[in-house]
């Protein structure tokens, strides 16, 4: 590969622009006030050439918020020019159009452009899910009933909070004025403002360094690099055409056949160093409701990421640039107007699990081609919101109740954890008991229910929330209805459940999407989450990891026999004779 | 009176003496014995005090830093640990925090579900709840406390820990439970999750205590077999061992809470650091201790040891949530490889070549190209007097590797074995930043020590990336740790989580908090015999804007608490805050989180270092061809060696120069000058650019 600019100060200037996105997602952590970015981690931080192509991005931050960054630079400077308008010094953008670059709305993005001696060289920007952003029921997430961008909440087109470094008082007094608990979401917005305005001092400072040419040069090499990473790892597969289908949910409780078990589709053709990854046979988009998904900020990241990870899995290759040079050998198309490219102004706020599920179908897709590289079937996140009036005024909480992975070639399935293009953080018991009128009752794996495998799947979880006054839960999830599927011989996984019991004793299941639902005190709910599908024969599994399994109370015997043909005698010990027996025994 | 200091490394150990009347130091290096680490100790003891001219009976104290505990983590060899825990809440320890550490990983592991600190069949749930303002909401159930026990009993679990939710508030329950435990398990090392970390956040106190149980009987043994031989070989004076704080402990504290010893074996280079500098005349200093296969760095400020920053504390992937000095390990060190990685992007580190083979110039069929063998071809190490002539280099095998690296690079051996030094501080300087920078320190304003083997190779340009004008090498780099044992005090910790937010604190509460940490650091310093004048109190707080997650350390004043009092902590939080994040947010309210008292105990120690000889001028030993940077075009300079025991107090020398020591190689570029203070550390300086 021939580069630019000498392969020592090349070196030099990645581990800088990699310190400064950093430092930048560092601070907005530490900064910010919702649980949603200080716990959860649900930001991104990353630097930009004056085009929108990313240069590096903090290791801290997640995928699906540092993924779309380019798309948001993009779409602001898209708009800019449409308006006649242009970027100036001192200005700060905010953006969150899902249309034109945002995954969704509740995803502001911040913008400081940077100039080198009088010209736009960059943009450093942050990314955050906030915990409200003015839709018609509390809360950013669980609002699955919304009918169009409109009723998702405040849209921002490229709005310039800070003109010429002067604050925009109106802007932020509309913010004030139409979100809920408006202090923690402008205190995180202005935290964001803080966090970009810190990465741009930095990177100019690293311009006045080596100069703008000298930094170009090297981060053009940079992106080559990535590039050529992806293509070697492109080019080891072999050429052709691989494709998976799965369902979501949709919304199960629903009369209308168009809004429920609808199929993701994706045809993966791989040809030299290129894959080109094609959606048609997905469903088409749901006019009225949020499920759609947008095609830039959130399907494209749902494709890259799951590729980057199966590819170029950082556990075997090590940390690799994560910037714009490793999306170059992927082109993705989504036919106009399905779930995985809606048209304005079909909404798009819950399109969090729709795209986990696309992420997930990639896999499958591709598991044929790379079977030691991927693991069987991923179980999907939901999203709860609780929410209520409280003495001091009203409260949101959001929580991710976590997914599990798929059996992996060699290993075992990751456990109750946050899937795919998210990787979030729970909130700790006890920062939400302190601090809520809520009750967390149990949190601990699902016994008897991991999808069987040589590898088995990993277990889902099951937590229970209850509420300590009146108030309301809102519910935007998926997995209810579909197993995630094994691999390989391995037997398909289990899906998740969310249960209601009132407090006078009655349950009612729930389906995966509830919208604004009124509880009160002393109701609970009560979360199950999915485990991942198994990879290989269960029957080839290692007696003794299944005696693990028993030993641990994840699985009784009578599944150790059913399941994997293994003889646990009284007390957990492994009978060795029997269950060669009954594994012979097993019809072909 | 008479001190010894014991660092027990993965390869030496390194002993020191001193007679603080004499201001007499003796030095003595023995290979370390990894099976039974008190044997080297005891070795080395008996060859310290011969060179020294006196009797083990005649020590007074002896100073440990020991890597047991930390070694337990990272080979994942602790004991068959137990867990009694909440009913609903048996998989906290396994669940975590729900995040993945790797973003793009479908093959990555889970510390904590592959490498389990309790296995789920240890871990035991009982009846019993306490809300998070500590009232009981479910009582204990005694009962099934006690079948626990027995059941683990026949499990074989050799250290029990009790986590409850809550217990920080309340720990009533954890320390019932424990009781009835120690009852039915009188033979086995209990812990609960209150005495360890009383902070809350459960996964990660769970995480910090199950780690004290894991490590726990491993260290205890250690620590009192290590006391045994000790007391047989005639030692008279007490043990005191190196802690995570940078403090020590009593064999009677670490048996109570071993986890505290996690970084003791990495935290008195740090300290070694500090006390330098201080003597040097410098309280504000990066300590940058580099050796074979890592660097590890640690800010001073104002003379205090940086603390990490709880929420950010690990080991071996495991968080930890104990005072710790903020190290930052990166893999960068002598044995660092150059390489081009498949991607045919030019990397240094942070795979090593070790110290066997080692790098190619060791001559010991080590065939990759290290920082080493670019030292040496850049002629920063003199070939036949490396290590004070114990060992010689191979400059034919250096030039080889490096050579065959600028072909594959289309560069000059020169270019190539310059750009990969260049990587290696470019490595270092960012996680410098990362630690400085990044926190609102400017590291213009501090002192670069630099010591460990490499340290003094690479520390003056390193300095310069960061735009640091002064570098501190001490006399003997290669002992900086075991000396640094010998300037510690005794330092414990007490803490409670006391959530309350600005206008609604109650005074005489907070107060009251404070006291009780003071009496119950008292008590311990009653046991350990510390005189009341000997005893200093500092009281601290977390603090943070309500509603964020991650708090700042602010100090208390001493005595009770009013709104006058508690105005100046609220003022400090905010210039904190400015300070750390370049922001303040004056109109929010601001919310306590933990109060802390950190007790200090002090003892005898390191004085003033001894004097340097001063007076005369220095002759070069040797002249070298070395190549440097300089206004970013190589150069080459006749360079002079100076053998550094020869150097006196008071001449200024300008480099480029090389100055050879038995433990190390101090280079000095072209535009730096360097003088010799009067108690022996080498000062650089350069002018700002």
């Amino acid at each position: 590969m021939t580069t630019r600019v000498d392969p020592f100060l090349a070196a030099v200037i990645h581990g800088a622009l990699e310190n400064i996105a950093i430092e930048m997602g560092h601070k907005l952590m530490r900064m910010s006030y919702s649980s949603i970015i200080r716990e959860s981690e649900d930001f991104g931080a990353a630097l930009t050439d004056a085009t929108g192509r990313q240069l590096c991005e903090c290791t801290m931050s997640t995928p699906l918020q540092s993924g779309p960054i380019p798309g948001y630079i993009e779409g602001i400077l898209r708009e800019l020019d449409r308006r006649g308008d242009s970027v100036q010094p001192g200005d700060v953008f905010m953006h969150n159009d899902a249309y034109a670059g945002a995954s969704h709305g509740p995803d502001v993005g911040f913008a400081v452009p940077i100039f080198h001696k009088g010209a736009l060289a960059g943009f450093s920007v942050t990314t955050a899910h906030h915990l409200d952003i003015g839709a018609l029921t509390p809360g950013s997430c669980g609002i699955v009933d919304a009918v169009d961008a409109y009723a998702e909440g405040l849209q921002f087109k490229a709005v310039r909070v800070y003109d010429a470094g002067r604050k925009v008082e109106p802007v932020w007094q509309i913010l004030r004025s139409n979100i809920r608990i408006a202090d923690l979401v402008v205190g995180d917005m202005e935290a964001q403002v803080a966090a970009a305005r810190i990465g741009a001092d930095r990177y100019s400072a690293l311009l006045d360094q080596y100069g703008l040419d000298t930094v170009t040069a090297a981060y053009e090499d940079l992106l080559d690099y990535s590039e050529k990473l992806m293509r070697d790892a492109i080019s080891a597969i072999p050429d052709g055409t691989y494709n998976a289908r799965t369902y979501i949910d949709g919304y199960l409780d629903s009369p209308d056949p168009a809004l429920k078990e609808l199929p993701i589709e994706v045809t993966l053709t791989v040809k030299g160093s290129d894959i080109h990854v094609d959606l048609t046979g997905t469903a088409p988009q749901t006019p009225n409701k949020p499920i759609n998904m947008p095609l830039v900020g959130t399907v494209d990241c749902a494709v890259w990421l799951t590729l980057r990870s199966i590819l170029l899995d950082s556990d075997t290759f090590g940390a690799i640039p994560q910037n714009s040079g490793l999306t170059r050998p992927i082109t993705i198309h989504a036919p106009k107007g399905c779930l995985a490219n809606p048209v304005f102004p079909a909404p798009v706020i819950a399109r969090f699990c729709p795209g986990n599920a696309v992420a997930d179908t990639v896999m499958k897709a591709i598991a044929p081609a790379v079977p030691k590289q991927v693991s069987a079937g991923i179980g999907n996140l939901r999203v709860m919101a609780f929410s209520g009036q409280g003495e001091g005024g009203p409260w949101v909480h959001m929580e991710i109740m976590e997914g599990a992975y798929g059996g992996r070639y060699g290993k075992d399935g990751m456990d109750a954890v946050d899937t795919l293009y998210a990787n979030t953080r729970n909130n700790p018991v006890e920062d939400i008991e302190s601090h809520l009128p809520l009750r967390v009752l149990n949190y601990e794996l699902r016994e008897n229910v991991a999808g069987p495998g040589k590898w088995r799947g990993g277990i889902g979880s099951i937590r229970s929330f209850e509420l300590l006054q009146d108030g309301a839960v809102s519910v935007e999830g998926d997995g209810q209805r579909f197993e995630p599927w094994g691999f390989s011989g391995g037997a398909d996984g289990s899906p998740a459940h969310v249960d209601l019991i009132r407090a006078d004793g009655r349950v009612e299941a729930l389906p995966s999407k509830i919208p604004y639902r009124q509880l009160g005190k002393g109701d609970r709910i009560v979360a199950s989450g999915p485990c991942g599908g198994g990879y290989g024969d269960p029957f080839d599994r290692a007696p003794e990891d299944v005696l693990d399994d028993v030993l641990d109370g994840l699985l009784d015997p009578e599944g150790a026999r059913r399941d994997y043909g293994v003889v646990i005698a009284d007390g957990g010990r492994l009978d060795a004779d029997a269950t060669a027996a009954l594994r012979a025994a097993r019809p072909a | 009176m008479i001190v010894v200091g014991v660092d027990v490394g993965g390869t030496f150990t390194d002993l020191i003496l001193a007679d603080l009347a004499q201001q007499k130091l003796t030095i003595h290096k023995t290979p370390s014995t990894p099976a039974n680490p008190a044997d080297g100790v005891v070795t080395g003891l008996h060859a310290l005090c011969q060179k020294a001219g006196v009797s083990v009976a005649q020590i007074d104290s002896l100073f440990h830093g020991t890597t047991v505990g930390t070694n337990a983590m990272l080979e994942h060899g602790g004991a068959v640990t137990g867990m009694v825990t909440n009913e609903g809440f048996r998989d906290v320890l396994h669940i975590g925090r729900h995040q993945r550490p790797q973003h793009y990983s479908i093959m990555q592991d889970l510390p904590w579900q592959n490498r389990p600190l309790i296995r789920r069949r240890h871990r035991h749930t009982v009846a019993g709840r306490m809300d998070a303002q500590g009232r009981e909401l479910v009582p204990l159930d005694e009962v099934a406390v006690r079948a626990a026990g027995r059941r683990m009993v026949e499990q074989g679990v050799e250290a029990v820990l009790v986590g409850f939710l809550f217990s920080y508030v309340n720990p009533a329950h954890e320390r019932r439970a424990a009781e009835i435990l120690r009852e039915e398990m009188p033979d086995v090392f209990v812990t609960t999750s209150s005495e360890v970390a009383p902070q809350f956040r459960e996964f990660e106190r769970f995480t910090t205590a199950a780690m004290s149980a894991f490590i726990g009987p491993k260290v205890r043994r250690y620590i009192s077999a290590l006391q045994g031989q000790l007391s047989a070989e005639g030692l008279r004076g007490e043990l005191h061992v190196m802690t995570s704080s940078g403090g020590v402990a009593t064999p009677a504290m670490i048996a109570q809470k071993p986890a505290s010893t996690l970084l003791s074996g990495l935290v008195a280079g740090v300290r070694g650091g500090a006390w330098v500098g201080q003597h040097a005349g410098t309280n504000r200093l990066i300590t940058l201790d580099i050796g074979g296969t890592s660097a590890d760095i640690g800010i001073i400020v104002d003379g205090r040891l940086t603390e990490a920053d709880a929420r950010s504390a690990s080991i071996a992937g495991f968080p930890v949530m104990l005072p710790m000095i903020d190290i930052h390990t990166i893999g960068a060190g002598g044995g660092s490889i150059a390489h081009i990685d498949r991607g045919g992007a030019f990397r240094v580190g942070p795979e090593s070549a070790g110290a066997d083979p080692g790098p190619a110039a060791y001559g010991k069929g080590g065939d990759v190209p290290t920082v080493t063998d670019a030292n040496l071809v850049l002629g920063r190490l003199a070939p036949e007097n490396f290590l004070g002539g114990a060992m010689s280099l191979d400059p034919a095998a250096a030039a080889r590797v490096i050579g065959r690296l600028a072909e594959q690079l289309g560069r000059s051996p020169e270019e190539t074995a310059e750009g990969t030094l260049t990587v290696l501080n470019a490595n270092m300087a960012n996680a410098i930043r990362s630690r400085t920078v990044q926190k609102g320190i400017d590291p213009r304003d501090f002192t670069l020590a630099g010591f460990g083997g490499a340290g003094p190779l690479h520390a003056a340009e390193v300095a310069g990336m960061l735009g640091v004008r002064r570098v501190l090498i001490p006399p003997h780099p290669g002992i900086t740790s075991a000396m640094g044992l010998l300037t510690a005090d005794l330092e414990y910790h007490a803490l409670r989580t006391a959530f309350a937010v600005k206008g609604h604190v109650d005074h005489a509460r907070l107060t009251g908090l404070f006291d009780d940490m003071e009496a119950e650091l008292s008590g311990i310093f009653d046991r350990d015999g510390v005189p009341a004048e000997k005893r200093r109190m500092l009281r601290e707080g977390d603090l943070r804007y309500v509603g964020q997650g991650y708090e700042l350390k602010v100090d208390f004043p001493d005595g009770p608490l009013d709104e006058a009092a508690l105005a100046a902590v609220w003022k400090a939080f905010h210039d904190r805050h400015r300070a750390e994040y370049g922001h303040a947010f004056e109109a929010s309210p601001i919310e306590i989180v933990t109060v802390k008292v950190r007790g200090i105990g002090a003892v005898d120690k390191l004085g003033t270092p001894p004097e340097a000889p001063s007076g005369g001028t220095v002759a070069p030993v040797g002249q070298g061809r070395c190549v440097f940077r300089i206004e970013d075009r190589l150069q080459a300079f006749d360079t002079p060696y100076y053998d550094r025991a020869a150097l006196t107090a008071g001449q200024v020398l300008h480099g480029p120069a090389i100055l050879l020591q038995t433990d190390s190689t101090t280079v000095v570029p072209p535009d730096w000058r360097f003088e010799v203070d009067r108690f022996g550390n080498v000062l650089m300086t350069r002018d700002a650019q």
